[in-house]
């Protein structure tokens, strides 16, 4: 015969259809939401690891004044590496103020991967990136103007050297709108050969599982080959200091564990509510359970009975969790990535270990807190059960409350009688809170740093040079790139050292040092080095294996970048080159400087764009994360404050018999949750600040840049009435449940 | 405060399982009276107190409470009733289980524009030493007593009591019946007492005895026993 308590299974999902319904529903969302992202981040991981095998990518790259002649390539070739010549033209006035870099075929590596089309057969024919043609609505078919020779786009591509959109490996941003990639044949790269080529090479070790060590030792022999015979690199760069190549990889990493531990907190947040509801339900049916147990059913039995409804919530969450996160928000998420890298197709594939960590492993967690939570209420006998006496403790004592007024000390019981409730309540509004200030807080953060940024700049252009060229109305700079060790990321980051003039009209108030071995550091470096005046700083020259150790003297307010500011000659004199050597210039106007001198141009417009455009991509999982966070808010809400009400509604109905008026009643049972939640509401924001902080940290640490800690007095006070309104709509059905109560659950006789 | 019941009536259900408990109650108690009334289970006594409390209404017939009639009282009025006018004693006590014994009591006094002075009310009660003790840390007796003191302290014109001895032994049921005894000299107040123990109706002023849905019979005692001197 079949157990026929599971019949009660249905009632019991029917009597607390609301509690069941809401957990459920934060369920779905938070697996839904674990195994899109994981899905996600996992396939975008495995296309771009297939992509790196099958497209060849390059293991690096360096750029020549002139050509490299033939004989070098034969020796470094002869090194064990392959060498494909990857030359480009960049067009800077491609769609307005856009730059283009337009690649030769490619053929031995970095082959590009298709979205749409064929790739070009024919000499005005191109492919372009597929978000870069995206972002200027270019399609297949379209015609587009190339130094004024006109190509049909035949294909829209992903090249994997190009998974990162930065315009420069310096650049503290990736710019998906101002800046692109093009791939055309042969043929059609020959009708180039009147304008400037960019000599780049790529290169490749045959053997793929060189060791570290012995990688360094072919890009030594690479290095000094190329200067032998006489070529001048104008750039060098690894896989893995290339921004391009590597910043997505470096933010996947590191996304991940956030977002799992994320996923476990709130997972243990709904296994301790449906803990509080199992608990609660016990409670109310102790002469059921005490009958069962006398009458022989096993505490195994009865376990089994009660832990059902939580296996069959959790399972049927995962199912629909899971069914949802493989279907319906894949899209946001692959967004995050697609909307600002740019990627080959996504092989979407079903993940074992996101499998288990988004669905195995939170109903586990869910069972075995049900678990310990029934086989501890459970262990009392079965006398005790039918006397409702379920407490472990002989004897309960009364807190010792301060002589306060009545409704006081009531609704301190209240707090009391319920505390774990609200400890829970507690935790849940600070996850959702969190979600909310960072999904609101973020594009305040964002603009402010923009307009820091903006406000700092006290020059519209900056010209990169190749080589110290005259021009008038332009302010010298040596600009170098060192690097300096950043603890808390554990890694190595770019400083930009700069040469400035002694008489310089763009830095307002800086003091540089007189001596060699002292700089002045922006604020946005010392901030992310906790660095200040009097520290001593270590920085490296990898490409000439030199280490300079100087000392802070001062902090200056740029918020540029991360920047060390030294006099023009005294960095010069640092580096080893002439007095009077520069190879930038700065200044408010266009500078008449022949094209072909220009190794790169910046504008204040440039540096502006990059950043607001880093936040589109953003946009769809915020509005995930808002919706979710105030779906996580009334949910968490309404099965805790309702729990409070329902252990209460025998009390409630005696109330109203002894002449209590509802809204007495309500004040009585109501405020102590409404003081919790505001309470709550407000006691979270220093944490969460704590938090958003630190995350902040933690975010500047895997990229280039630092972007300070910025949140208005709007976002908290959002925070707070969003939090209120929701508790208030939720509160209005209490309102209602209160009235409900009816009086004659007093007078039952029970016992 | 005097109280006037005429006729009476109250049905459950719809259709063909509509049953009739009450079948027009005609009675009167009067003021610092002690009403016992007796009746079998299902004979619609626990009814009428509901009705008497203002818990339930009744169908037909009203309740005249001093100048005011239940029967055309709102919900608003009816709160005002049991709150200035009324006082609940029940079988299994209904203390409210987090808060101490001094404060169940205050639940009450502070719907009360002259409670009673709580500090001596729990002397009256035997219960000063255990004011501060939750209601699971006392005996049936005990909690009883609190529960009277609850419904007291608001010295309510009348004191209904649904089986307050039933839930309690023999000795501690004469104790709480001379409290209530006690009570009654000390606060003038109406006191009705439902039971199914046919013995406490010695203790009364005015003994109802209802059947079916019916008063069978309405009498005062000439000779009122001590609460101390009843055995069953």
């Amino acid at each position: 015969m079949r157990n026929p308590l599971n019949k009660r299974i249905p009632r019991i999902f029917k009597k607390d259809a609301g509690k069941y319904i809401g957990i459920f529903l934060i369920l779905v969302s938070i697996i839904a939401l674990g195994s899109s992202f994981m899905a996600v981040m996992d396939s975008v991981q495995y296309t771009l690891d297939n992509n790196d095998r099958d497209c060849l990518l390059e293991d690096g790259q360096f750029e020549t004044m002139l050509p490299v002649t033939d004989e070098a390539i034969v020796l470094i070739e002869s090194n064990g590496v392959d060498i494909d010549e990857n030359f480009y033209i960049s067009i800077n006035d491609f769609d307005g103020d856009v730059k283009l870099v337009v690649f030769d075929e490619r053929d031995e590596m970095n082959l590009p991967s298709t979205f749409e089309g064929e790739l070009p057969q024919k000499d005005d024919e191109i492919a372009i990136d597929r978000l870069f043609a995206k972002n200027h609505n270019i399609g297949i078919g379209d015609e587009v103007e190339c130094r004024n020779q006109r190509f049909i786009v035949t294909a829209l591509i992903a090249l994997p050297d190009y998974n990162a959109l930065f315009k420069s490996n310096q650049d503290l941003v990736m710019d998906v709108k101002g800046f692109g990639v093009a791939v055309v044949n042969h043929a059609g790269f020959e009708r180039f050969a009147e304008d400037v080529h960019t000599y780049r090479y790529s290169y490749r070790f045959v053997d793929r599982e060189l060791e570290k060590s012995a990688e360094r030792e072919k890009i030594e022999y690479i290095q000094q080959t190329l200067v032998k015979n006489g070529s001048v690199i104008q750039s060098y760069l690894t896989k893995e200091t290339n921004q391009c190549i590597n910043l997505l990889r470096e933010d996947m990493g590191k996304d991940g564990p956030v977002m799992q531990v994320f996923i476990y907190l709130l997972i243990m947040v709904v296994a301790f509510v449906f803990a509080i509801l199992t608990a609660n339900t016990i409670e109310s049916e102790a002469t059921i359970i005490g009958t069962l147990r006398s009458m022989g059913y096993t505490k195994a039995e009865v376990i089994w009975h009660y832990l059902s409804p939580t296996i069959i919530v959790a399972l049927l969450s995962s199912v629909i969790g899971n069914t949802l996160g493989y279907t319906a928000m894949i899209e946001p998420f692959k967004n995050m990535y697609y909307g600002s890298y740019s990627i080959a197709p996504l092989q979407l594939r079903f993940n074992m270990k996101a499998f288990v960590m988004t669905t195995i492993f939170p109903v586990v967690i869910m069972i075995l807190i049900n678990l310990f939570m029934l086989w501890r209420k459970l262990s009392l006998s079965p006398l005790k059960f039918l006397r409702k006496d379920l407490s472990k403790k002989r004897q309960k004592h009364a807190v010792k409350l301060p002589d306060i007024s009545f409704m006081a000390r009531f609704r301190l019981r209240v707090l009391i009688q319920n505390k774990i409730n609200y400890i829970i309540l507690f935790v849940g509004i600070f996850i959702s809170s969190f979600l909310l200030m960072f999904g609101i807080g973020l594009n305040p953060l964002v603009d402010h740093y923009v307009d820091e940024i903006d406000d700092s700049l006290t020059y519209e252009y900056q010209y990169i040079l190749k080589a110290p060229v005259p021009a008038e109305g332009g302010e010298k700079l040596q600009t170098y790139s060192l690097k300096t060790w950043y603890a808390f990321g554990k890694t190595d980051m770019d400083v930009s050292f700069m040469g400035v003039s002694d008489d310089t009209e763009f830095f307002d108030g800086l003091k540089l040092p007189d001596n060699t071995d002292e700089i002045v550091i922006s604020k946005p470096l010392a901030d992310k080095l906790g660095a200040k005046a009097g520290d001593i700083l270590e920085f490296k020259d990898d490409y000439y294996e030199k280490t300079y150790t100087l000392k802070v003297v001062d902090v200056y307010d740029y918020k540029g970048s991360l920047t060390a500011f030294m006099k023009l000659e005294n960095l010069n004199e640092l580096l080893g080159y002439e007095k009077g050597n520069f190879n930038s210039y700065l200044s408010n106007e266009k500078l008449d400087i022949d094209e072909h001198l220009i190794a790169k141009y910046i504008t204040r417009a440039d540096m502006i764009g990059s950043i607001k455009q880093l936040m589109e991509s953003f946009r769809g999982v915020i509005f995930i994360l808002n919706i979710f966070s105030v779906a996580i808010y009334m949910i968490l809400m309404h099965i805790l404050t309702k729990t409070v009400i329902e252990k209460n509604a025998l009390s409630i109905s005696f109330m109203k018999v002894f002449g209590y008026e509802n809204n007495e009643i309500s004040r009585l049972y109501l405020r102590a949750t409404t003081i919790t939640v505001l309470a709550s509401l407000v006691v979270c924001i220093p944490i969460e600040v704590w938090c958003f902080k630190y995350t902040m940290v933690y975010v500047s640490s895997m990229v280039e840049g630092y972007m300070p800690f910025y949140l208005p007095g709007w976002v908290y006070a959002a925070i707070i009435l969003i939090g209120i309104a929701a508790y208030f709509a939720i509160n209005a059905f209490h309102i209602k449940k209160v009235k409900s109560i009816p009086m004659s659950e007093a007078l039952k006789n029970r016992e | 405060m005097n109280l006037k019941i005429h006729d009476l009536h109250k049905f459950y259900g719809e259709g063909e399982s509509r049953v009739e408990v009450l079948k027009g109650v005609e009675c009167e108690v009067k003021a610092g009276e002690i009403c016992v009334l007796l009746g079998p289970s299902g004979s619609g006594k626990s009814t009428l107190l509901n009705i008497i409390g203002g818990i339930e209404s009744a169908d037909e017939g009203c309740i005249d409470i001093g100048d005011d009639c239940t029967s055309t009282m709102g919900e608003k009025e009816l709160t005002q009733y049991r709150r200035n006018h009324l006082g609940f004693v029940f079988q299994f006590y209904n203390l409210v289980p987090n808060l101490t014994v001094k404060e169940n009591i205050e639940v009450c006094a502070y719907l009360s524009k002259k409670p009673l002075d709580i500090d001596e009310l729990l002397k009256t009660l035997g219960l000063y030493e255990h004011k501060d003790k939750l209601p699971s840390q006392l005996s049936g007796g005990q909690q009883q007593r609190c529960a009277i003191g609850r419904a007291l302290v608001k010295n309510p014109s009348i004191l209904l009591c649904d089986e307050p001895t039933g839930a309690l032994d023999y000795q501690t049921s004469k104790e709480i019946l001379s409290l209530i005894e006690v009570v009654n000299k000390k606060y003038h107040n109406t006191i009705i007492i439902v039971t199914h123990n046919n013995a406490i109706k010695d203790m009364a002023h005015r003994v109802l005895k209802l059947r079916d849905g019916r008063i069978v019979s309405d009498y005062t005692n000439d000779i009122v026993v001590s609460a101390s001197e009843l055995e069953w």
